[in-house]
């Protein structure tokens, strides 16, 4: 039994050794929102914060989590950069969003007005397949409104 | 996938000798769920190793993420720069310098479970195969290309490294394989890095290149650090342990794969280009 801290509530979760934070996210805790596409720290569809820094799911063993809070796409529901992101029609097939709202939603913690280099700095871990970069690009630049 | 227990250890001097020690875990867990690394037993030893940047005379905790070492002002250049240009935010903010160091190689073959001479076999996939990513340096008998960017930096910056058991220049932590050892490493058993320490040079930097402007392993890596007359050259990519090299010059002297010659081209002109940013 291991105890995880997942958008402010604790759980009590199961898993083996290799067990990650993306298959307990998903399957135990039914947290979809994160997705899992390359499954080894390559395309970041899997992101998550831990104690407020990006994080990949799919590569966190569950056991190796401890007492670091655990946000998902599902705990930034509120955040205006989801607005941003429609805002911005900055999803095509959308599997990569969920990645993309929580590394860009580091980001602007800490910077709430990234130049265009910082943002590609700090969103070249994520990967979308349907190539919507400029469109993300200008969602995080006009999320404030 | 095979891995019994995972522990968290109350001290780091007494980890027993078929420990694997866990930090970030961004290389070792992938290799570990895909059976290519055994560990009956993963240490947990994240949150038990030196974290951050002692200012006067530089150390650095093993377990200092490259993120840290991006945003530290009291690094050298070359260091800053080389874990800036590395892997992506998400693995910056996760993994650990020290786990940097002892990442396993990029090769395609070995990270497919081919039973080439790494894994223990008799001949290198590589080599009558896909190389374009491999050595120009130290081919025979295996053709790798070592992948760490901060490892460059470090070997020009002359750190040594503390580990539970004793101290060494970093050249010394790595070591070409051979027929009866196959290791990359000179690491033992259960002996963990804890510490490195470096000398600031009066310059240094860090040039890369990569397939992509970011967010890629280095094609070749080229770090400089300046000691009063004396520049300091190490290479990433070129060779399957991070490579010093004594002189420009030195480059004649690769053997490159057929697929590999343009790293030399790459390589003379970064290094070029390195030495007159810290001249
Ligand atoms: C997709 C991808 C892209 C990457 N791109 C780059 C790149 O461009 N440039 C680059 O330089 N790196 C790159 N990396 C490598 C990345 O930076 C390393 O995986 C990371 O720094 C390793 O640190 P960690 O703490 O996660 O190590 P872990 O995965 O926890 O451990 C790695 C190895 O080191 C051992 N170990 C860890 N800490 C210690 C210690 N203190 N003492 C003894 N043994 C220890 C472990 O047992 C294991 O064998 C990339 C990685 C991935 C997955
Ligand atoms: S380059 Fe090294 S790791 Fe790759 S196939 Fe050859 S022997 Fe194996
Ligand atoms: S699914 Fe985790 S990085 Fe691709
Ligand atoms: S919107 Fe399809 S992968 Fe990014």
């Amino acid at each position: 039994m291991t105890e995880l801290l997942v958008n402010g509530g604790r759980h009590e979760v199961h898993g083996s050794v290799l067990t990650t934070l993306a298959e307990v996210l998903r399957g135990h805790l039914g947290l979809t929102g994160t997705k899992v596409a390359c499954g080894e720290g390559h395309c970041g569809a899997c992101t998550v914060l831990l104690d407020g820094a990006p994080a990949l799911a799919c590569i966190t063993l569950l056991e190796a989590v401890g007492e670091r809070e655990v946000t998902t796409i599902e705990g930034l529901r509120d955040h205006p950069l989801v607005d941003a992101f429609v805002r911005a029609d900055a999803v095509q097939c959308g599997f990569c969003t969920p990645g993309q709202i929580v590394s860009a939603a580091a980001l602007v913690r800490e910077t709430p007005a990234p130049t265009r280099e910082q943002v590609r700095h700090a969103m070249a871990g994520n990967l979308c397949r349907c190539g919507t970069y400029p469109k993300i690009e200008e969602a995080i630049s006009t999320w404030q409104g | 996938m095979s891995a019994r227990t995972l522990s968290r250890p109350a001290s780091l001097e007494a980890l027993d000798e078929t420990a694997v020690p866990l930090a970030g875990g961004t290389d070792l867990v992938p290799l570990v769920r895909d059976g290519l690394v055994e560990a009956e037993t993963l240490v947990d030893v994240r949150s038990l190793l030196p974290r951050g940047v002692e200012p006067g005379g530089i150390g650095i905790g093993a377990g200092t993420t490259l993120a840290d070492l991006e945003r530290s002002g009291e690094v050298p250049d070359a260091l800053r720069e080389a874990c800036r240009l590395a892997a992506s935010p998400q693995l910056r903010a996760m993994g650990t310098i020290g786990g940097n160091l002892l990442q396993a190689t990029r090769c395609w073959y070995w990270r497919l479970a081919f039973p080439c001479y790494l894994h223990g076999g008799d001949r290198c996939h590589a080599r009558e195969g896909e190389h374009r990513e491999h050595a120009i340096f130290a081919v025979e008998p295996c053709a790798s290309a070592h992948p760490s960017d901060p490892a460059a930096a470090l070997l020009a910056l002359g750190a040594v490294v503390e580990t539970t058991r004793r101290r060494l220049p970093l050249a010394e932590l790595y070591r070409l394989p051979t027929e009866d050892d196959r290791r990359l490493t000179t690491l033992a058993g259960g002996e963990l890095i804890l510490r490195l320490r470096l000398e600031e040079p009066d310059a240094s930097v860090y040039l890369k290149a990569m397939d992509r402007q970011r967010w890629s392993f280095p094609l070749v890596g080229v770090a400089a650090a300046r000691y009063g007359e004396e520049t300091r050259l190490a290479l990433a990519g070129v060779a399957p342990i991070p490579w010093a090299l004594g002189s420009p010059a030195d480059l004649d002297a690769a053997t490159p794969l057929p697929g590999t010659a343009y790293k030399v081209d790459i390589a003379r002109a970064l290094v070029g280009r390195a030495l007159a940013a810290v001249r």
